[in-house]
């Protein structure tokens, strides 16, 4: 199963690409493969294999998702997007 | 009393009268500083009698109880008047060194009445206040005025002025300090209309802190928590780095509100132009987190810089469809000179381009797409010229004027253009622009987070929902009083816990977290009550038709009826403790302790 991660913001800086493919079942898996590949990323934005407070994900631009245990469809988007995104 | 002076000065302009005006410490107490104590004064100066911009409305320059403390980002102060844009409550919040000298001069907030008889500078030196010419600053945009206001005066004065748009009472004008600015709702245009140019300030009057030592603590651990994740997007991206996030989510406002995705936000997106632009990095007085991102201008070697918010980028690109990033800086830039509110401005503009468009305006110049039109409209709007006369007076009079129902797409809420949120994709937010008592506004109410979480379906929010819109607004109230950056809000994990030791630290009062959730509450409600006494009605309460007639045409699911909006409001005046149409009864002042005032 391969799902597309698109960084914005912090995340982006961190992964250093805005986009890149992955693979994974649930966003939990997502979540382990990109702590491994981006350990920038992983730093500033994971913790206990969650993304930390003030960053949150998205499917496909419809719906913030938190729970690991969300199960991912092929081809989905992930977007991983600083959560305060006021200005 | 310890962080407080317990006075306000009273300037009489056309008297040349000053006053020191006692306040009790109670009062302070209940409505602690910034917006807070603003609403408490505007009430108390009767400020819903008079037109904003009538030369006995009263204006004010409001500190708080932590300016001059230690705690990061404590350096600031609101600027409260009746809105010159809505006729209702207006509170603009800005930073730096004016506010810590303001306090310095020895009061709580300094209040302007009255009209002078020329263009002119109040000196606040210590307290002692006299009115000086300012012919010579007429015309000048904020930035020199300052210039040449310390050149006069010395730096230890600190200033707050206004640009050309104030001094012609464009009903967006800015207040301006040391490139930042009071900038919604047309504060300017107050101060412009007592023919005002500026305010110099300085002073040798601290306060004393309850618990130093306490606050020194509190000072360290907030500052070490300000370099965190939690402030990491601000620090190293600035606010700009919104764009890209709303634009993918289709809740970027394009073309007046037409679409929610703009083909050329990654022209101006921050990520796109950073790396050729980003100049420096800069903070307003008493800031560790430092989130302005100064970009420059044409030539690198020139140092010729503007600084870029996330607000600008929208109100100037997407929503004028501008794309060339040169153009939308020039635009930014010329805002800040000009002293204009860049959300009102490009607001009006974006309105105006759609009115040509339909045939309602003749000025073929002006189309979505061209900077330099953005540019040219912008220099009008501050002198008043042709067709900037009319864009001076904002979107909603612009559309009373041109009649053909154009108020149906007038990007406004109480007469306040709309902020980067669209409202149809944010749903909460869009119940946040509704209800707001200074009209559309992303600041009081900041309901944007609850959409941009799990806690809600962001395009199909339901009444039970509104609590959320209510607990944002408070939490605003609360740091908007106090007053705090809110880039510092990711950063508290229990905002009210924590700023009532900050407050215990500095007053020595023994508030609680469940004290300040009241006096937020109350605040709220001053606003409110500000706003009846001024006219308000419940039909205020909503948002332009466009928004409730049309989904959003690239994003079908994103649609918010009439009816079910006004559901969400009556909710919303429910879950405030007022009737489902937004009245307050009077037990709820007495509970509020608001039934005196
Ligand atoms: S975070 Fe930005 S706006 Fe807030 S006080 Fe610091 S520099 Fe000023």
């Amino acid at each position: 199963m391969q799902v597309v991660v698109e960084f914005f913001g912090i995340p982006r800086a961190r992964a250093g690409v805005p986009v890149t493919t992955c693979g994974g079942e649930t966003l939990g898996q997502v979540f382990t493969e990109l702590a491994a590949r981006f350990p920038e990323l992983a730093e500033t934005c994971f913790e206990s294999g969650r993304l930390r407070p003030g960053y949150i994900a998205n499917l496909d631009g419809q719906q913030f998702i938190d729970d690991p245990k969300t199960l991912l469809n092929d081809g989905q988007a992930i977007l991983i997007l600083s959560a305060d995104v006021g200005g | 009393m310890h962080a407080y002076h317990g006075c306000y000065l009273r300037v009489d302009l056309a008297s040349g009268s000053c006053q020191r005006v006692p306040l009790a410490e109670d009062v302070l107490r209940r409505f602690l500083g910034g917006s807070g104590l603003g609403a408490y004064l505007m009430l108390q100066e009767q400020a819903a009698r008079f037109d904003p911009l009538a030369p006995e409305a009263p204006l004010a320059f409001v500190f708080s109880p932590l300016v001059g403390s230690p705690l990061t980002t404590s350096a600031k102060f609101a600027v409260v008047s009746r809105g010159a844009l809505t006729e209702r409550f207006n509170d603009s919040l800005a930073s730096s060194g004016f506010a810590i000298a303001g306090k310095k001069a020895g009061c709580d907030a300094i209040v302007i009445v009255g009209q002078a008889a020329q263009l002119s500078t109040l000196v606040i030196d210590d307290g002692q206040c006299r009115l000086e010419p300012a012919s010579g600053l007429a015309g000048l945009s904020a930035n020199k005025t300052e210039q040449q206001l310390k050149a006069a005066w010395g730096a230890d004065y600190q200033t707050a002025v206004i640009g050309p748009s104030g001094e012609q009472l464009v009903r967006y004008a800015t207040i301006s300090h040391s490139g930042r600015h009071a900038g919604r709702g047309g504060t300017g245009a107050v101060m412009g209309a007592k023919r005002l140019k500026a305010i110099a300030v300085r002073g040798t009057q601290r306060t004393t802190w309850a618990d130093p030592e306490a606050l020194h603590e509190m000072a360290k651990s907030l500052s070490k928590r300000s370099f965190g994740p939690a402030t990491a997007k601000y620090r190293e991206l600035g606010t700009a780095a919104n764009l890209l996030t709303l634009n993918r989510l289709q809740a970027l406002p394009t073309r007046n509100f037409q679409q929610g995705y703009f083909a050329g936000a990654e022209a101006i997106a921050p990520e796109q132009i950073g790396a050729a632009r980003r100049q420096t990095r800069a903070s307003c007085a008493a800031c560790t987190i430092g989130c302005e991102h100064i970009y420059h201008l044409g030539d690198r070697s020139t140092g010729d810089g503007v600084r870029l918010e996330y607000e600008n980028l929208f109100a100037l690109g997407s929503l004028c469809a501008v794309d060339d990033a040169e153009l939308v800086l020039k635009a930014s830039r010329a805002c800040d000179e000009l002293g204009l509110d860049t959300i009102s401005a490009g607001g009006t503009i974006a309105f105006a381009m759609e009115c040509v468009e339909r045939g309602l305006i003749d000025a073929p110049w002006l189309t979505f797409g061209d900077g330099q039109a953005v540019l040219n409209a912008l220099e009008a709007i501050a002198r008043r010229d042709g067709l900037g006369d009319r864009l001076a007076e904002g979107s909603r009079r612009l559309a009373e004027q041109i009649g053909h129902d154009s108020i149906r797409f007038a990007p406004q809420v109480k007469g306040l253009e709309i902020p980067g949120y669209e409202p149809r994709s944010l749903q909460t937010m869009a119940l946040g622009f509704a209800v707001g008592s200074r009209g559309a506004d992303h600041n009081r109410s900041g309901a944007y987070e609850v959409d941009l979480s799990s806690a809600v379906d962001r395009r199909r929010v339901q009444a039970d929902d509104a609590r959320l819109a209510v607990e944002t607004e408070d939490r605003a109230a609360l740091i908007d009083s106090l007053i705090l950056c809110k880039f510092l809000r990711g950063v508290f994990d229990d905002l009210f816990a924590e700023t009532a030791e900050m407050l215990r630290a500095v007053t020595g009062w023994r508030v609680t977290a469940d004290e300040l959730r009241l006096t937020a509450r109350r605040i709220v409600t001053a606003k409110k009550q500000f706003n009846i006494l001024a006219g308000w009605t419940p039909a205020e309460d909503t948002l332009p038709e466009r928004f409730l007639e049309t989904p959003l045409p690239d994003d079908p699911q994103a649609s918010l009826s009439s009816k079910r909006l006004a559901e969400l409001v009556a909710a919303y005046h429910v879950e405030r403790g007022w009737s489902p149409e937004g009245q307050i009864g009077p037990k709820d002042l007495e509970i509020l302790g608001l039934d005196s005032e």
